[in-house]
């Protein structure tokens, strides 16, 4: 009995550690600049991508026909639009201020003003784009949301936004934003671990050719292959390092030894697709959610350690 | 925190990732059954059994209509956790290619590709086009072509014909590249689109 009080004591100590808000900030920094970058990055298209039939590169109706059989409940642009209507509205002045809104909840997200309306402004807003054109959606997108969605669920505001200067009442329970953050972690340890393990029963990881077919694949086609080529030895070891990083990242990331090793590997590679193969909205993404799940306790630990070295060498 | 507190976040977390690794299984399972793996076709039977159970317990086997089947799929995409993570992942598929023929009323013929402003949108179109060459719908592939199709037509009014060829980049391997051969475009489909806008003939492969 005394042994299943200790067990659950654990788990509860597991779930809900105390924590400070410093990996709330970066995630809400982060996500914030993600949605200001995603918004400028479509700022041309937006219309295009996202307008209905006959006006776009493809309809959006269709698409949000197709999310409709899978279910009625997921938010899209064509809810907006057929509101708007009502009020005289065209589709395009409403996809407008949809993006008008998007970077402008970025841009609070970012300073830490309003930041739950934000956040679920953000959350929203992204998510119908994302479903509306849900054909030209990738896994950014994903990414977007699970971010956004955590965010605006998370005990905010944190201490280094506005808000916090400007409201007297604040969330106080650090243990409620141990549980948040543990959910994040958990959360991107089964990510990479499934694409890892994916990754693995593939023979093109370990023999290095998918490293060369993902560099030299429209249109992630950047570098010129032949430059490539001169590289190529290194692939075979390229392959099994993403493999390796990837499917050890739940094992090895919550090891204070070997988490820095891991954090540092997982983030260069994502550094390596964003600049190698144009995916900087990716790269920054899975930056921001790394960072914000175990990066936060990395500073701070190293903060701990600089402000101790004066009484270690006092004693 | 109270106790009562702590067991609704504990069951909203277990059930968070109780959803994250079904629909992770699932999308792996089903990778497995498809594609070639290190594995033994033999096995492709189980990954299916497998594949319908991960599916069985998101409620994608119920009616669409059905509500358990609506929220749950609802709340997936809501949090973003509708798909799995297999990126890039058995292997690297090629990628593929659309170009538009486009015949003018004086016998002019000229060449356009999708169009889109900057590269992040390519690589939105790019996914697109994976979308369109993957599926094994005929008449989702000719909508979505006719689709884009006449994104060209609106821009290219006075066209009276556009034939649309849809192929396959087929990517070299090293030794193959170092031997001088370069990408090249395979040939899969071409739909002919009259200013009346419809299909009237499909080339296979």
């Amino acid at each position: 009995m005394k042994r299943l009080s200790a067990w659950r004591e654990r788990l509860v100590d597991f779930f809900f550690p105390a924590e400070s808000d410093i990996w709330l900030a970066v995630l809400r920094i982060g996500l914030g600049l993600e949605v200001i970058l995603y918004a400028l990055s479509l700022r041309d298209d937006w219309n295009y991508l996202l307008a209905g039939t006959g006006h776009g590169l493809i309809s959006r109706s269709l698409g949000e026909a197709i999310l409709s059989l899978e279910s009625h409940l997921v938010p899209r642009l064509g809810w907006l639009v057929a509101l708007a209507a009502h009020i005289g509205l065209r589709e395009e002045t409403v996809l407008s201020v949809a993006w008008i809104c998007l970077l402008t909840a970025g841009c609070t997200l970012l300073v830490g003003l309003a930041c739950r309306f934000s956040a679920i402004l953000a959350w929203f807003l992204h998510l119908c784009a994302a479903k509306s054109g849900g054909f030209v959606s990738y896994g950014v997108d994903n990414f977007m949301t699970m971010g956004l969605f955590y965010l605006m669920l998370s005990p905010l505001p944190d201490q280094y936004s506005f808000d916090w200067r400007l409201r007297k009442s604040r969330p106080r329970d650090p243990q409620l934003l141990g549980f948040w953050r543990r959910l994040l972690q958990l959360h991107l340890c089964l990510i990479y671990f499934f694409s890892g393990l994916t990754k693995c029963i593939g023979s093109g990881w370990w023999d290095g050719s998918n490293i060369w077919r993902s560099l030299i694949r429209p249109p992630f086609d950047i570098i010129d292959p032949e430059i490539l080529v001169r590289w190529r030895y290194l692939f075979p070891v390229a392959g099994i390092f993403i493999c390796l990083l990837e499917i050890g990242y739940p094992f090895f990331v919550w090891n204070s030894k070997t988490r820095k090793i891991w954090l540092i590997g997982i983030c260069a590679m994502h550094v390596g697709i964003g600049l190698m193969m144009g995916m900087y909205l990716f790269a920054l993404i899975m930056i921001v959610l790394n960072a914000a799940a175990f990066g936060a306790g990395l500073i701070r630990l190293e903060r701990h350690r600089i402000s101790l070295r004066p009484q270690e060498a006092v004693s | 925190m109270t106790l009562g507190k702590r067991r609704v976040y504990l069951a909203g977390l277990a059930l968070q990732l109780f959803l994250i690794i079904t629909v992770s299984s699932r999308d792996t399972f089903w990778v497995l059954s498809k594609s070639r793996t290190i594995f033994p076709d033999s096995c492709k039977k189980f990954w299916q059994q497998a594949e319908q159970i991960a599916s069985m317990a998101l409620g994608q086997r119920l009616p669409r209509s059905n509500p358990v089947r609506q929220i749950l799929t609802g709340y997936l995409h809501l949090s973003g956790i509708e798909v799995g993570y297999g990126f890039f992942a058995p292997n690297i598929p090629n990628s593929y290619k659309l170009i538009f023929e486009l015949h003018f009323p004086d016998g002019r013929v000229e060449y356009k590709l999708p169009r889109v402003s900057n590269a992040a949108s390519v690589l939105r179109v790019a996914g697109l086009l994976d979308q369109i060459g993957r599926t094994r719908s005929e008449p989702f592939r000719q909508t979505m072509v006719k689709m884009l199709a006449d994104s060209v037509r609106r821009e290219h009014a006075d066209a009276t014909m556009i034939r649309a060829i849809f192929g396959s980049v087929v990517l070299p391997s090293v030794p193959e590249f170092q031997h001088g051969k370069r990408e090249s475009y395979e040939f899969l489909y071409a739909y002919d689109f009259s200013v009346t806008d419809e299909a009237t003939e499909q080339m296979p492969p």
